[in-house]
This record gives C-alpha cells, sequence and structure tokens, in this order.
C-alpha cells in the first residue's frame, strides 16, 4: 500500500521542481509529529493564543425545536475565527523547525488567508496570500484584515477568479520559490504529505468534540456534521470518529444554485476522478476533461475538488455526503442568529442546514454535533445583498 | 523507429544541436496550427511540442495560460488536437509531442489515449505535472508498439533524483532551466551550467534545455553543455505580435536554428 494514497485517490501530481520539497517536507513532518517537544509547542500555541479548547455547545432553543440534541463544535470562537488558525500554526511551527522564512498561501473565503498572515506576523515571517479576485471583493473584511497584519494579498485574475485560480497561482509561486519559501496550504487537499498534515493539525477538534461529548452525555453521538469545500474543518471533525462505526459521518457540500442546474461546488455528487493540484480526487469536470467552474455563495465552498480523503471515504462507504443549496444555507444561518444568538460563516451554515433536515428524523434520546467552523462576521456583505430583495 | 529519436541521431550525425519549439494547438485556428507545423519543419525546426490546451496549466506563466485560455475558447480540444497530428501526417514526419496535463488523459482514459497517439502518429509526450513516481499507470500502456515516449523532466533541484529520472529516460531529456513556470525572463537558475553539466554528465541521450529562451543568443553560455534547445513562450508572443504570418515564423525558426549551430 503506497502511503501516499487513500485508495485510488491522492498522490503527488506536481513538476518535478517540487518533488524534492516534498519528499523532503515529508520527512520533516513525520518527524515533527513524533517528537514531544513539537507537540508541546503545538498545543501551547492552541491553548494561549488560539484559545482552545473550543467549546462544544448544547443549543438548546434548537434542540427544543427539533426534538433531538444539537451540539454545535465552536470553531468559531477561535482567534482569528475560524478553525483554519489550528493547521497554520502546526504547518507554520513546521515551517520554522524546517528554516524556512517566507510562507505563501492561497485563499477562499479569506480565513485561511488571514490565518496565515496572523501566524505569519506571530512568527516574523514574510506572508503572500494569493487571492481570487471575485473573492477579494466578496470577502473584502478579510482582504482588510490580512494587510493590516502585514501580508501580501495578490489579486489573481485568471480562470473563474476564486479559490482554484488562486490555488493554481500560489502553485505557480511556489515552484519558483520552494528553495526558501514554505507553502501553507489551507484545505485538505495538494499532493502528498498535505492532505495528512491538515488532517493532523485539524484532528484537534475531534479530539476535543469526543473527550468533551463522553463527559456531558457518557457516550459517544448518534451523528457528526460538517460542511466540505476541499475539506479541512470536516476530516479534522472526522479524524477520531473514523474508527467508531456506530458513529453516522455526514459531510454537507454546496449544491449551490442546485445541482441540476449545473451552478454548484458538489465535487462528490456529479464529479469525476481528474487530477487537480497534485491530487487524484473527484473533480468537476467539462466534456472535454478541462475543469468546470464551481459555484456557491459561500467562497469557502466555492472549489471543484475536494481532499483525496473524503473521495476515499465516499468510495468506502464510510461518509455520506450530501449538498444543501445557497438558499438553504442562508435560511439555516439566519435560523441560527435568531435562536442561538450566533452568526455562523456561510460555509458552516451548509452543515446546519442539513443538521436541521437530518434532526427530524432523530428523537431526543440521540445527538449529534455539528461543526460551527467559523463565525459569520466575514460574510455580512454577501448577507445583505442575499436579503436585498427578501425578507430577512 | 521513433520520428524523435531517428531525427536526433540524425542531428548527431551532423554534429548539430536541435532547435524545438512549443505552440498552443488551435492558434490561430486548427487549419492555421496545421501550416504552421508544416512551415517549421520547412524552415528547420526540428522537434515541435503541441500544447494541449487545458483550464488549469499550473506549470505555465502567463503566455502560454493566456493562450491556452484562447485556444478552449475557439472550442480546440484533445479530439481536435489528434485531428491536427492525422492531417500534418499525410506529408510531413517531423516529430511531434504532446505538451498536455494529465488531467485530460485521465478523462480520455489513459489507454484509449496511448491508442489514439499511435493511431494518429503522435511521437512523444511531456506531462509536467505527471513526475517520475506517478509515472507507472500510463508506462504500462506505453510498451505498445510505436508508442510515444514519455520525456523526462529535470529540475535544477533535482540533484540526487537524476541518475533514477535518466536510468530508463529516452528521446531526449528536458533540463528546466529556472525554478517555476515557462515565460519567465528573469534569467537561468544560478548554478546552471553545474546543474546541465551534472545531467549532460550522467545521460546516455541529448540534454535539450527550455524555459525562459527568447533567442540563440540566450543559450550561448551553455551551449557546450546542452543538444539544443526548446522555445516556448517567446515563439507564442511571436507568432501573437506577427498575426501567425507564415513568413515570419519560418524567417525565426530558420535564424535560430542557423544562429545556434554557428
Amino acid at each position: 500500500m503506497n502511503k501516499k494514497y487513500y485508495g485510488q485517490f491522492g498522490g503527488q501530481y506536481v513538476s518535478e521542481t517540487l518533488m524534492n520539497t516534498l519528499d523532503e517536507l515529508d520527512v520533516e513532518f513525520e518527524k515533527a509529529i513524533a517528537d514531544p517537544e513539537f507537540r508541546a509547542e503545538y498545543d501551547y500555541y492552541m491553548k494561549d493564543y488560539v484559545g482552545r479548547e473550543t467549546p462544544l455547545y448544547l443549543a438548546e432553543r434548537l434542540t427544543e425545536k427539533y426534538g433531538t440534541k444539537i451540539y454545535l463544535k465552536r470553531e468559531d470562537l477561535n482567534h482569528t475565527g475560524a478553525h483554519k488558525i489550528n493547521n497554520v500554526i502546526g504547518q507554520i511551527l513546521l515551517a520554522r523547525r524546517m528554516g524556512k522564512k517566507k510562507v505563501i498561501a492561497e485563499t477562499g473565503a479569506g480565513q485561511h488567508g488571514v490565518a496565515t498572515a496572523t501566524g505569519a506576523a506571530l512568527f516574523g515571517m514574510e506572508c503572500t496570500v494569493y487571492m481570487g479576485a471575485e473573492d477579494i471583493e466578496r470577502q473584502a473584511l478579510n482582504v482588510f484584515r490580512m494587510k493590516m497584519l502585514g501580508a501580501e494579498v495578490v489579486s489573481v485574475t485568471s480562470g473563474s477568479n476564486t479559490l482554484k485560480d488562486a490555488t493554481n497561482e500560489a502553485i505557480r509561486a511556489w515552484a519558483k520559490s520552494a528553495e526558501d519559501t514554505f507553502y501553507i496550504i489551507g484545505s485538505a487537499v495538494g499532493p502528498y504529505p498535505y492532505p495528512k498534515m491538515v488532517k493532523e493539525f485539524q484532528r484537534i477538534i475531534s479530539r476535543e468534540t469526543k473527550k468533551q461529548f463522553l463527559e456531558k452525555e457518557g457516550r459517544l453521538p448518534e451523528t457528526v456534521i460538517a460542511c466540505v469545500g476541499g475539506g479541512s474543518n470536516s476530516i479534522g471533525m472526522f479524524a477520531e470518529f473514523i474508527d467508531e462505526k456506530d458513529v453516522e459521518l455526514i459531510g454537507v457540500e454546496a449544491a449551490g444554485h442546485g445541482i441540476e442546474t449545473g451552478k454548484h461546488a458538489s465535487a462528490m455528487s456529479l464529479g469525476k476522478p481528474g487530477a487537480l493540484h497534485g491530487m487524484r480526487s473527484y473533480l468537476l469536470q467539462d466534456s472535454d476533461g478541462n475543469v468546470q467552474l464551481a459555484h456557491s455563495i459561500s467562497a469557502g465552498l466555492d472549489y471543484p475538488g475536494v481532499g483525496p480523503e473524503h473521495a476515499f471515504l465516499r468510495d468506502s462507504g464510510r461518509v455520506e455526503y450530501v449538498s444543501i443549496t445557497d438558499e438553504e444555507a442562508m435560511d439555516a444561518l439566519m435560523e441560527l442568529c435568531r435562536m442561538e444568538g450566533i452568526i455562523p460563516a456561510i460555509e458552516s451554515a451548509h452543515a446546519l442546514a442539513y443538521a436541521f433536515k437530518k434532526a427530524k428524523t432523530m428523537n431526543m434520546n440521540q445527538a449529534m454535533v455539528v461543526c460551527l467552523s467559523g463565525r459569520g462576521d466575514k460574510d455580512v456583505h454577501t448577507v445583505a445583498e442575499y436579503f436585498k430583495n427578501k425578507p430577512m | 523507429m521513433n520520428r524523435i529519436e531517428k531525427k536526433l541521431k540524425e542531428l548527431e550525425e551532423k554534429k548539430q544541436k536541435a532547435f524545438i519549439t512549443y505552440m498552443t494547438a488551435g492558434l490561430p485556428s486548427i487549419k492555421g496550427t496545421e501550416e504552421i507545423i508544416r512551415a517549421q519543419a520547412e524552415a528547420g525546426t526540428d522537434i515541435i511540442e503541441l500544447g494541449v490546451p487545458f483550464s488549469d496549466p499550473v506549470a505555465d506563466g502567463p503566455v502560454i495560460q493566456a493562450a491556452s485560455f484562447k485556444s478552449i475558447q475557439l472550442g480546440t480540444n484533445l479530439e481536435k488536437v489528434f485531428g491536427i497530428v492525422e492531417d500534418v501526417r499525410k506529408d510531413c514526419q517531423i516529430p511531434i509531442v504532446f505538451m498536455m496535463y494529465y488531467n485530460t488523459i485521465l478523462y480520455y482514459g489513459v489507454e484509449r489515449f496511448v491508442d489514439r497517439c499511435i493511431a494518429s502518429g503522435v511521437d512523444g509526450l511531456i506531462i509536467p505535472d505527471l513526475p517520475f513516481e506517478e509515472q507507472g499507470e500510463i508506462n504500462g500502456y506505453l510498451l505498445k508498439k510505436n508508442a510515444p515516449i514519455l520525456i523526462q523532466l529535470v529540475a535544477p533541484v533535482s540533484k540526487q533524483r537524476i541518475p533514477m529520472l535518466l536510468e530508463k529516460a529516452r528521446g531526449f531529456v528536458y533540463c528546466v532551466s529556472t525554478m517555476g513556470v515557462t515565460g519567465q525572463s528573469t534569467g537561468f537558475h544560478k548554478d546552471i551550467r553545474k546543474y546541465l553539466s551534472e545531467v549532460k554528465a550522467a545521460s546516455s541521450i541529448p540534454v535539450m534545455m527550455g524555459f525562459g529562451i527568447s533567442s540563440a543568443k540566450d543559450v550561448e553560455g551553455v551551449k557546450d553543455i546542452i543538444d539544443g534547445a526548446i522555445v516556448g513562450s517567446a515563439f507564442i508572443n511571436l507568432m501573437e505580435k506577427n498575426d501567425y504570418n507564415v513568413d515570419v515564423i519560418k524567417e525565426y525558426c530558420s535564424t535560430f536554428k542557423k544562429e545556434l549551430n554557428a
């Protein structure tokens, strides 16, 4: 079994220029995670800088309304407002250990960009973030935050001007500068060992959740739900539950205007296996094998591929992947605001929307955990635009 | 004998260096591409890299990205590029190498792709996102009779990987002159001579250099080491600027070839 693969997915589909870099990264990463000092350092920053552990909150009014216990894993309460910082701290500590002075990153919603800019400021590194021109427009707040933190934000205007293209440009920049630059990938995608690194640094979400749930309920939850773009919060949320066969795992992709309209970002419902961004995985493609543009109201889910381990978990049947439209997500977002006083990111609202559907099939003796991957401050312009002509 | 190997053997006998160009298929049109291939064969270009356009060309700089995008907009796809080769092969035997991304092959079907290369007369493949370790799948089919040669790419940082990359390499070795993507004019890698010499010493087949070359004088400083030069972005810029005028293209190719061997 080739460790670089998850079944038929994964691998290293990159140029020869990057192969030595990936080999070195693999060796250094394995050494680091086996080193108690590195782990202690990571744990220290998670607690004292990021503010972990994050609460596992029983959403009381939602629980009452839907008739089953709905717990929220509050990743939105992390420093910088989303789960992305967990992985950034891990990778930047590794970059520092490897003697790199510069970091680059791609970003969609801007949360990973902000987290990377934050980590770079914390450790005094030079930081460049690649972001699609369309995302720069719809996530203006995060662009400004990155600049305040001292990062350079490069506007990418090719293809769809979104995360896919920002990733292409980051890969190009990385190939040029790999000798002194560390590429911090934010999602569970890319060439091996990135999908594994992202999973290991996001695993803290499910490690805490499992412990917290056991303390509260004395058992494991029936169902765990998380949204999937590239799949970083979801792989972190699933990691410790994958071997717990009685826990149902559900990943929620973005259905955009609806799968049937073709304007969606659901790589696993209609995508075919392909190769992009250094990995083999499910990929939205047109009839010539070109990558199709994804669509989602959520910049963080607007990606035509998905992490290779998710593709594997789908095919093996261990995780069920479903999709939620823009409209369903926005309704769920407002419901969480109004009923629990929490403004979630539109990404996380996709997981919530499916959780509400799922809850109707469950009862008061059962419980689910939904990963609230980020907070919604960055999305207020999108929300305002969306509700311009309809009642909020 | 494979057309690439045959051509390289001829050049070796004539003690000539190879001049290789890259062009994106489908520009200015399918017919136009066919004419330019024939014109280059007459002008003295030794091998042609034909780019199969892809939506996400991560190994390419802005010039080839823009050319790919434009060609896709014009409706170029893999099937049409095979059509170009078939048409050219009626009266022209210049070696043709497809430069393409692996997803295009995966989508088409790997075995079906190789069979179609054999049937249409494609001599070689350059797949920049298919490094040595991932070549097993396609190599299984490249054992077929008259299958194209998978050209191996070597980078300035390949170092200890070089013997592995070269062990079974056929045709020629493609040495990337710089870190990064095609079409950068930032100069070659700082250790270019040392790097090329290492590859040359380890290689039993000709060593070509590509990335960031626009004229024969760009390679003056390494001409004693390499067996040929590959021009891509600069060639596309020239064609674009001159509205794909065949006479200008012929003049550029024959001049480059002459100066390279001066």
